[in-house]
This record gives structure tokens, sequence and C-alpha cells, in this order.
């Protein structure tokens, strides 16, 4: 049996094209995420000059939670990559730190510590585009924010 | 005459019967017209037979008569098939890998539409959010139109477990 020139040129294009899946699961296993923690409050400004107002796509949607403050603050940004699995953490204040379990299939268990004690767990599919908020209230009528985002 | 006497009549032109036997029969066809008639044309057939019956010689001896034989046999028999060319290492490989390949392809979609099926499973469990908390008074809330959910905590603990909204 001879085999045509035609047979080699699909082989070729089949191993190329098993590559670039097997590149793509794993770029697909990995997740990339921002962690924030936001301070929300009433006030117009922020007694601390550092914190800047959240961007306008998370904004839009602490707003669409229909909560009573107004304004929103970004105390502390992280971003981490988390693998298939795999666990990380992200400190954002002296009290408060996440940790980020990628449970694939785009599920994340996020575990909230507040001063070191664990104060919550929430396993949910965090697809691109949506958010994941926990919170609470803080002194002076105000409130804590932690929001857990997909990357681009 | 019977059927009997007809193979006995036969057999006396044969020389086959014992000379009591022969003698009776030489008696039988003396007296018997339709005896003697049977016995005059076996008698007239097997000298016809006779000289068609000769003996055939070979020109040739037997042992090369069969020679030839076999000879005609191996000659008529198939012919072996020519050896294959050989075929390099890259041509050998080439051929295992090409239907490998395919075979491979096949098992990858198939893992890759078994695991896209689990996630929409998966996807479909962890539509609502699960939470293990401290506290039995954690709020949550969904706003699926901006993909947004909020997950109120009691933490620091304080009077007010709910979130302050403006719409209830």
């Amino acid at each position: 049996m001879k085999i045509k020139p035609v047979s080699t040129r699909w082989f070729w294009l089949l191993v190329m094209l098993l590559c670039l899946g097997a590149t793509a699961a794993t770029a697909r296993a990995e997740m990339k995420l921002e962690a924030q923690l936001i301070w929300g409050t009433s006030d117009d400004v922020t007694a601390d000059p550092l914190h800047k107002p959240v961007d306008a796509d998370v904004a839009a949607k602490l707003k669409s939670l229909h909560l009573q403050w107004k304004n929103f603050f970004v105390v502390e940004s992280k971003q981490f990559t988390v693998a298939k699995d795999d666990t990380q953490s992200a400190k954002l204040s002296k009290d408060c730190e996440v940790k980020v379990k990628n449970l694939g299939h785009g599920d994340v268990e996020m575990t909230i510590l507040g001063r070191g004690k664990e104060i919550g767990k929430i396993k949910q599919s965090l697809p691109k585009g949506e958010l994941l908020v926990t919170g609470g209230n803080a002194e002076n009528s105000t409130a804590w924010f932690v929001a857990l985002k997909q990357l681009e | 005459m019977t059927t009997e006497q007809q193979l006995k009549l036969q057999a006396f032109l044969d020389g086959e019967l014992p000379e009591g036997e022969a003698r009776d029969v030489a008696a039988l066809i003396a007296r018997d017209p339709e005896a003697a008639k049977l016995h005059a044309e076996l008698k007239n057939t097997r000298q016809a037979l006779k000289g068609a019956d000769a003996g055939m010689t070979l020109p040739e001896s037997r042992e090369f008569f069969w020679s030839k034989i076999k000879r005609e046999i191996e000659r008529a028999a198939p012919v072996a098939e020519p050896e294959p060319e050989p075929v390099s290492v890259f041509v050998t490989l080439r051929r295992l890998f090409v239907p490998l390949s395919a075979v491979a392809a096949l098992v990858i979609i198939g893992v890759i539409a078994t695991k896209q099926f689990n996630s929409t499973a998966d996807a479909a469990a962890t539509q609502g959010t699960v939470t293990e908390l401290a506290d039995a008074g954690a709020v949550t809330y969904h706003n699926y139109e901006t993909g947004t959910t909020l997950v109120w905590l009691s933490y620091p603990a304080d009077d007010s477990t709910q979130p302050k909204t403006t719409v209830q």
C-alpha cells in the first residue's frame, strides 16, 4: 500500500490540532482571579486618600444589589492565578484574608478569614464577567466587602 | 432354461466348473437347443473380445513415466509470491501513526465531550451558592441579570446581621 501525500498533510494537521487542544485545555484549567477588599460608605469622600473608587463594572454590579451605601472604595486588590484543585491565599488587610480553591469547570471555593478565623466558605460557579461578593457591617454604618472575579 | 443354468453355462465356458458339473453342462448343451444356442453366442462374444483386449505396452520405463507425471504436477503448482519490497522505518511509522492519531483524536473528542457534559452538570449543580458559614444568619442574594452574588455575613458580630438595602 502506498501512502498518498495528502495523508501526510492530514497527519500533521491532526498533530497540530491535538497540540492546540492540549494547550487550550491546560489554559482552561487555570483561573486568573482578582480579589478586592472594598469599603462601602454613604460618604462621598473617603478618609483614606489611598482608597480609590471601584471600577465602573464592579460599581454597577454592587449597585445592582440595591445596598444602602452609595460609594465603594478599593482598600486592597490582589491578582493571582490558581491551578485546578489548587488553593491560593491573598491577604487583603491585616485582619482580612481570602483563600480561593479552583474546583475546576469554573467553580471556586472562597474562604473568608477574619483575624485568622474562618468566618465563611462559599462554593460557587464563577464564570468570566460575574462577581462573587461577601460582605458585612463595619463601623459607623459602613460595610466591608470582598469581591472576587475572573480576569480576562 | 433357468438363470442358474445360464450362469453354469458361462462358468463352463470359462473352464471354472469341476469335472462332474462340467459333464452335466455338456450334456445339457447336447440335448437342449436353447442351451446350445446360448453357449454358441457366449463363445462368439468371448472370441470377439479376445482381440480387443490386447495389453498396452509403454514405450518407456515405469519410473521414467512417473517422473514425467511428477514434473508436470510440480510445474502446475502455484508460483510462490515474490518477496515484498523493503519498507523504510518512516513509512512504517507513518502507517502506524495515521490510524493511531485518528483513534487518539476520537478518544480526546470523547473525553472533552464527557468533561463538557460533566461541566454542564456541575454548573447546574452549583447554580445555587453553597455556603458553609459560622453563623446561621448569613444571607445570600443573587442578581442573575448582572451576574452578581452577595453573601452577607454577620462579621464582625453586631446587632445588624442583615444587609442594609434600599430595596427589599
